[in-house]
């Protein structure tokens, strides 16, 4: 088990080192098929740690940090939770490096690129497999980190890099939360090992915990893009399309209900936290499908899409299901992947261009994208059978069943949010692929590139086989974490179930109609009209993400920049420059008065020099001859 | 030990005056100057080996090795800066180069 864990870490890392440092000099075909060996070569090693898998497992596997009491070697902790994010993000990140190297073809700075992606895979099973807290942090820090470079993968278009450093500081801010919990956890308990913390909750007053889990729950937000630390997320869509499928959908952001689930015994005891967790969930996964309604970029729609459902997951955890939210999570990393790549595939056909409302017609000329990309839609939708409809129907009924009228509200909330996300799909499936044909750009990377959405698609459709309500059979995933706290979930009859299944499967083929009468058939070209003209300002609310940035510009980064600018100019240039400058000003006066004795000739120095050397010499002399005393 | 230490150190005594009366009496040329430095640092070498000799220990003579070490980058700096300043004011005068008056 040792042996593999540690190559599953070792092989992303080694691909990292050697593209950065042996990337210009490898031919570019071998540095690329390095990158993706290095990842599949992990995934392998997942799968052979999952055959192995019987009980949940700590190994060692070196010696990190250890100074008195703080103990935080290198150990990695596998149990059911982290292995089947293991397993997900090695399959989900090799098929996206394999697109990545073809998306990426032209682009001349490749070894930077895959060099960074490999990292990102070697941070990010770092975060899933720590064993204590500081090493979870390191692979927290190594995802954020490769984020920013990613986003700002093109680095020499201003929006791009401010993209990335406002990821990078929007996440700060949950990041310092997340360090605050882990110094105070350390004060508390003296030990770091997130298995021992979550044996140890009942020795603390419940206050405690609450804060500890608010604070765990800014982290989780931060990461997550979670209301109201989300801005960052579509923004963070100035990245390669790639990275946007692999970091912002599948895996990265999913860290933040990762850290909430794994900290699940340890905080799930308050209900404070909870609630706080499943309210957070709920208004996020409702902000994100509201705005994605009205966006028009194809990246920004999945953006808002992913927040949307995010959302979801930590409702799920909110409730209590742990289960549920790792279920969504898995099936969403397949369909949300796929729905990015196959908006990779759309927008490289059509020359990079992203606005929906100038796309069409792709159905018939790109028809493995478009089948494809309509699976993950289902998917996305929820429409029933498919993998993305027991995932969510699995927190939905968790909500439900959890009862009370907190509970009772996040779920006609979620439903709401459903309904509009069965809307938004279908909206951008009919922009996007139906109308009047348009001549795609068809090459050969594209041929390559719609191939690996194949094998996404029929994740995300049959995913649900994964975990199957009760009355069709046992779900594999609720016995496979029946072990873990907040696994066993509370569990209807079997009627009460499938009415609850009907009521979500209905809301969804609602919004698919919904969208069919709005944007399918005649109304379509109406629409295209509409949207040349000045949006409404209940549209322009919605696309602008409720004007929450405005908000942030006013209330933050306003006050921010005027606070620097008295900084700057009046205490900095005021106070500290004036002062040196007069400072100097005085010295120099100074100097140049008393230059005024000086010659400025060599030779009287040297003159005076020896003649001061005598005088000692002299002075000795006289103290040989003469001695005192 | 053939030879006395204080003949050696008379000699040390007489080098040195010697340079340092070059370097005090040729200011017109600094080349001459940097020359009679330079006969200054022999002197000062010599009754290092000479002491070195005398007592038996090597201190004196890694001294001096580390002296010409230091000496040959010292000379190396002092002629590039001769050039340059030849190269300012056609001249190795060293009372043309005032400027360190206030």
């Amino acid at each position: 088990m040792q042996i593999y864990l540690t190559l599953m870490l070792f092989f992303p890392l080694f691909g990292a080192l050697i593209s950065m440092l042996l990337g210009r000099k490898l031919p570019r075909r071998l540095v690329e098929a390095n990158a993706c060996a290095a990842v599949w070569g992990s995934f392998v090693c997942a799968l052979c740690a999952a055959f192995a898998y019987h009980a949940p497992e700590t190994v060692v596997v070196g010696r990190w940090l250890a100074a008195f009491d703080l103990q935080a070697p290198i150990s990695l902790y596998l149990d059911p939770l982290s292995l089947s994010l293991a397993v997900m993000i090695g399959f989900v990140c090799g098929l996206i490096h394999i697109y990545a190297v073809f998306y990426m073809a032209g682009e001349a700075d490749y070894p930077r690129f895959l060099a960074l992606l490999n990292l990102f895979v070697f941070a990010m099973l770092t975060l899933i497999l720590a064993e204590n807290l500081p090493l979870l942090y390191l692979g927290w820090e190594g995802v954020g980190f490769c984020s920013y470079l990613l986003i700002g993968f093109w680095y020499t278009d201003k929006n791009n890099a401010d993209a990335g450093r406002k990821a990078f500081i929007t996440t700060r801010i949950g990041d310092t939360a997340l360090v605050v919990a882990i110094a105070w956890l350390f004060q508390l308990f003296g030990t770091l090992s997130i298995t021992e913390l979550n044996g140890m909750a009942f020795l603390m007053p419940g206050w405690i915990i609450t804060a500890i889990g608010l604070l765990m729950l800014v982290g989780a937000m931060g990461k997550s893009a979670q209301v109201p630390l989300m801005v960052w997320l579509p923004d963070a869509m100035a990245g390669p399309t790639p990275v946007s499928a692999m970091i912002h959908a599948a895996t990265m952001v999913t860290a933040g209900v990762y850290l909430l689930a794994r900290m699940f015994p340890l905080i799930g005891g308050s209900g404070t936290v909870l609630a706080a967790i499943a309210v957070t969930g709920g208004v996020t996964a409702f902000y994100g499908a509201s705005c994605a309604v009205a966006q028009r970029d194809l990246k920004r729609v999945l953006a808002f899409s992913t927040i949307s459902q995010i959302g979801y997951m930590m409702l799920g955890v909110g409730a209590g299901a742990v289960t549920a939210a790792t279920f969504h999570l898995l099936v969403h990393a397949f369909f949300k992947a796929l729905l990015f790549l196959g908006a990779g595939c759309v927008i490289n056909a059509m020359h990079h261009e992203q606005d929906i409302f100038k796309m069409g017609g792709l159905r018939r000329t790109l028809p493995l994208t478009y089948w494809c990309f309509l699976a993950g839609a289902l998917c996305l939708a929820g429409l029933p059978l498919t993998g993305g409809f027991f995932s969510k129907d699995s927190i939905l009924a968790a909500l439900w069943l959890k009862g009370g009228p907190l509970y009772c509200g996040l779920y006609l909330l979620a439903l709401v949010t459903a309904l509009l996300t069965a809307f938004y799909s279908f909206r951008l499936v009919y922009l996007v692929f139906y109308g009047p044909d348009q001549k795609p750009h068809r090459n050969r990377e594209l041929r390559v590139m719609e191939l690996v959405l194949i094998p996404l698609a029929v994740l995300g459709l049959f995913g649900g086989v994964l975990n199957l309500p009760a009355y069709l059979g046992e779900g594999f995933l609720s016995g496979f974490f029946a072990q873990l706290a907040g696994g066993a979930a509370a569990e209807g009859s079997h009627t009460e179930e499938l009415l609850l299944q009907a009521v979500a499967g209905g809301l969804a083929l609602a919004g698919l109609l919904a969208a069919h009468l709005r944007y399918g058939g005649k109304a379509r070209a109406q629409r295209l009209l509409e949207s040349s003209s000045h949006p409404s300002p209940m549209a322009a609310f919605l696309l602008n993400g409720w004007y929450f940035d405005r908000f942030y510009r006013a209330l933050l980064i306003r006050p921010y920049q005027a606070l620097s600018g008295i900084l700057w100019q009046a205490v900095d240039e005021g106070v500290i420059d004036d002062t040196l400058d007069r400072l100097a000003g005085g010295l120099g006066a100074s100097g140049s008065w008393l230059g005024r004795w000086s010659t400025g000739r060599v030779s009287m120095y040297i003159i005076s020099f020896a003649a001061g050397g005598a005088l000692v010499l002299g002075y000795l002399a006289w103290l040989v001859i003469w001695p005192t005393g | 030990m053939s030879v006395p230490l204080y003949h050696v150190l008379i000699l040390a005594s007489i080098m040195f005056a010697m340079g340092l009366g070059c370097v005090i009496a040729w200011r017109a040329n600094v080349i001459m100057m940097l020359i009679g430095i330079e006969i200054m640092l022999n002197a000062v070498m010599l009754t290092f080996v000479a002491g070195s000799a005398q007592w038996g220990i090597a201190d004196g003579q890694i001294f001096s090795l580390m002296l010409i070490a230091l000496t040959s980058a010292e000379v190396s700096l002092a002629l590039a800066m001769v050039v340059y300043l030849h190269r300012r004011k056609r001249s190795v005068d060293t009372d043309d180069f005032d400027s360190m008056k206030g």
